[in-house]
């Protein structure tokens, strides 16, 4: 085994480390504003590859621009989702359990939407040319477009943690986070806040899925898989922490990544003994402050 | 942000649980009626929604010659998802309510097996035309129970009888999903081979979960491993996404990759018009373009008319279900007395779509189990059946006869049970 190989083998869990980690965030924002927990937030990532497969292989739009459409597009449908379903149960008596089953079903429908309109069969799309061959340096060689999307992902995460330091639509968040009727009485909108965030939140969730387009299986169902890898990060990183969902993916993707070079026949085991590990000791997850449970 | 307690941990605790559980299926006394069980949503709903156009397609030819023996046969279908307790309750209630008089189907194995059950209880025939595991035909075996599609052993022996050939061969990597379906489909592979070649060496092997979505932290361990031969047991859209991750490290220039029972499957071709690389061993249980015979040419244009595209493998396998069927009761004189049927499927001879010039599928007694030709083959260039861009060809044909195991052997794995 040589140093060529780990640094290989590095990147790659990187990469897989920033598809989940555009789900995830997206996940723990909703829950940090909005209070709902969103198992349907997978869906949103199926959306996104399928509006990329429709704009960029059917209608023949740039590659580039598809990915920011069908991005925009799962933002959309995710504030739809929003303003005509989630708000109808904000604040009711026993909201966690109506929040499960109203995500839960949004799984079945969104998916079965999905197969209605684009069928059963496995899409594809093609990457930009440019990038479709390997990078090498020294000895490692890995695909240009892993880098890009690792280089987006990193984006992505400062962009985000800028708007939410800087700006006054992060200052209205961070209010509505701490206490969402003070925040109403000093003047924020807040069910437009909460729309908006619900359609941020989708969007990366968008992005992830038009980004694995390319290189992933568009089917029916591809929904399922990355929700549950996101909830394992969130549970990781602390739910509802923005930075924990980038350390809660960049520990998965690179314990899976590592564990798979040296025992292959557990690999899908590490992710999971993670988890438990976490739950076992740091209930809260990685990143939220001892004493914040109760 | 907001801080929230245990409680919302446990939430999505219960939350992850029920997730996962998505993630893995005229009169009635005058009609011939035959109760089918297929997923038509999920990862296998692709196979249910194609096995029951063909099955349409079987039954409307049979039914336009005037039926069997008189009698009209009807299909009714039902989505009997891809998971086993669900297809027990869809099969008992075609029973109890529908009274039907054959229960055919099932995609999945885990399925098929809690079906047969059914079966074997209320005495009625169940023809299974797309699950593979061997277990059914040997040490879960019931009387009631027909197949008629070839099981994992038959391409497992078929793929041993190629690879024996391949001197080249030497080094060995596997990865497959982490299932029955993955595992004994290499390790009956692998034995066999083992029998006909002492020079060959595992030299790594890897489980991902069925369905893993990124394969790539495997590529660059399989790469590291440099094998000659890299075997897969994936199926559907797992291959796909293999491949496409693959593309980029070269993977295909510095291996042989060969899945010789789900990979020559027509959605795999149909999925990737480009960038499928040439060279890919593959086999599946049927193909578009091969055998070359008239009754395959006319099957695969009759579904292309009535569906508007290419069958998966699965197809074939349903069209041939309704065919066992009408000609088992043809024989046997009766649709209503399950012994009688029994005793003449045991023996029935069926020419079939995937049956080469000078080949008849025939029905073994022992175990039920039908016995047909398998062809293996290699990816190439051809247009003929768009959006795919990529074909198999090159083929190396296996006799039936080889590739089944023998009388002594499925004693022996019954009487192994047994004990």
């Amino acid at each position: 085994m040589d140093g060529s190989l780990l640094v290989a083998q590095l990147i790659s869990g990187l990469t897989s480390a920033m598809t989940l980690f555009l789900v995830a965030s997206g996940l723990t924002l909703i829950f940090g504003v909005v209070n709902v927990f969103n198992f349907a937030h997978g869906s949103f990532y199926l959306l996104g590859a399928y509006f990329a497969y429709q704009v960029v292989a059917v209608s023949g739009v740039n590659f580039w621009a598809g990915v920011l459409l069908a991005a925009l597009g799962a933002g959309a449908a995710g504030m739809l989702m929003e303003y005509f379903f989630l708000r109808r149960i904000y604040g009711r008596a026993g909201e966690a359990g109506f929040q499960i089953l109203l995500t839960y079903s949004f799984i079945l429908i969104i998916d079965d939407v999905v197969k209605m309109i684009w069928g059963t069969d496995y899409k594809s799309i093609s990457k930009p040319e440019i990038l479709s061959g390997p990078f090498s340096f020294g000895e490692v060689t890995m695909p240009r477009y892993d880098l890009v999307v690792i280089v987006i992902g990193l984006a992505v995460a400062f962009g985000m943690w800028a708007a939410i330091k800087k700006t006054r639509f992060g200052r209205n968040l961070r209010a509505i986070s701490s206490n969402r009727e003070m925040a109403s009485s000093l003047g924020v909108n807040v069910p437009l806040t909460l729309s908006l965030v619900f359609g941020l939140a989708t969007a990366l969730g968008g992005l992830s899925g038009a980004l694995s387009a390319p290189v992933r299986t568009v089917t029916p169902g591809a929904g399922i898989e990355v929700i549950i890898g996101s909830l394992i990060v969130v549970v990781i990183g602390g739910l509802g922490n923005f930075w924990g969902a980038l350390v809660g993916a960049l520990v998965i993707g690179e314990v899976t990544a590592f564990g798979i070079l040296f025992l292959p026949q557990w690999a899908i085991l590490f992710s999971y003994a993670v988890m438990a590990l976490v739950l076992i000791f740091r209930p809260e997850g990685l990143l939220m402050k001892r004493g914040a449970v109760g | 942000m907001r801080k929230q307690g245990r409680k919302w941990q446990a939430i999505l605790v219960i939350g992850l649980v029920l997730v996962m559980g998505l993630a893995e299926v005229a009169s009635a006394a005058e009609k011939i009626v035959i109760g089918a069980l297929y997923p038509m949503t999920g990862r296998a709903g692709r196979y249910g929604i194609d096995s029951v156009s063909a099955a349409e397609i079987a039954m409307n030819e049979i039914n336009a010659k005037g039926g069997v023996n008189g009698r009209m046969i009807d299909i009714i279908f039902n989505d009997s998802k891809a998971n086993p307790a669900y297809s027990i309750k869809v099969a008992k209630r075609y029973i109890t309510e529908d009274k039907v008089n054959f229960l055919m189907g099932v995609v999945s194995s885990a399925a098929g097996l809690a079906v047969t059950e059914v079966s074997k209880e209320n005495k009625v025939i169940f023809v299974g035309t797309d699950h593979a595991s061997t277990a059914l035909t040997t040490e879960k075996f019931q009387p009631y129970y027909f197949r008629v599609s070839n099981n994992t052993y038959q391409s497992a022996a078929a793929a041993a009888l190629y690879a024996k050939d391949k001197k080249e061969w030497k080094k060995y990597y596997v990865i497959g999903p982490d299932y029955e379906y993955g595992h004994r489909t290499w390790e009956d592979f692998w034995m066999l081979l083992g029998r006909q070649r002492k020079d060959v060496q595992l030299v790594g092997q890897a489980w991902p979960k069925l369905f893993e979505p990124d394969y790539t932290p495997y590529i660059t361990a399989i790469l590291n491993a440099k094998p000659d031969v890299l075997v897969t047991t994936f199926w559907g859209g797992d291959t796909v996404a293999f491949i496409k991750q693959a593309l980029p490290y070269k993977l295909f220039d510095k291996m042989k990759f060969y899945n010789y029972d789900g990979g020559g499957n027509y959605e795999l071709l149909e999925a990737m018009p480009k960038g499928l690389p040439k060279g890919l061993v593959l086999s599946a249980r049927h193909h578009l373009n091969w055998p070359d015979t008239k009754q395959n040419r006319d099957f695969v244009a009759n579904f292309k008319a009535k569906t508007g595209r290419y069958p998966s493998y699965a197809a074939e396998g349903a069209y041939a279900g309704v065919y066992f069927i009408a000609e088992g009761v043809r024989q046997a004189g009766t649709a209503e007395d399950p012994d009688k049927l029994v005793a003449a499927m045991e023996n029935l001879k069926l020419k079939l779509p995937e049956d080469p010039e000078g080949f008849t599928s025939y029905m073994r007694p022992i175990d039920h189990q039908i016995v047909q030709v398998q062809a293996i083959g290699e990816t190439v260039p051809n247009k003929k059946f768009p959006p795919a861009t990529m074909m198999l060809g090159n083929w190396k044909v296996f006799k039936a006869e080889e590739i089944i195991p023998s009388v002594a052997e499925i004693e022996a794995a019954r009487k192994a049970v047994k004990k």
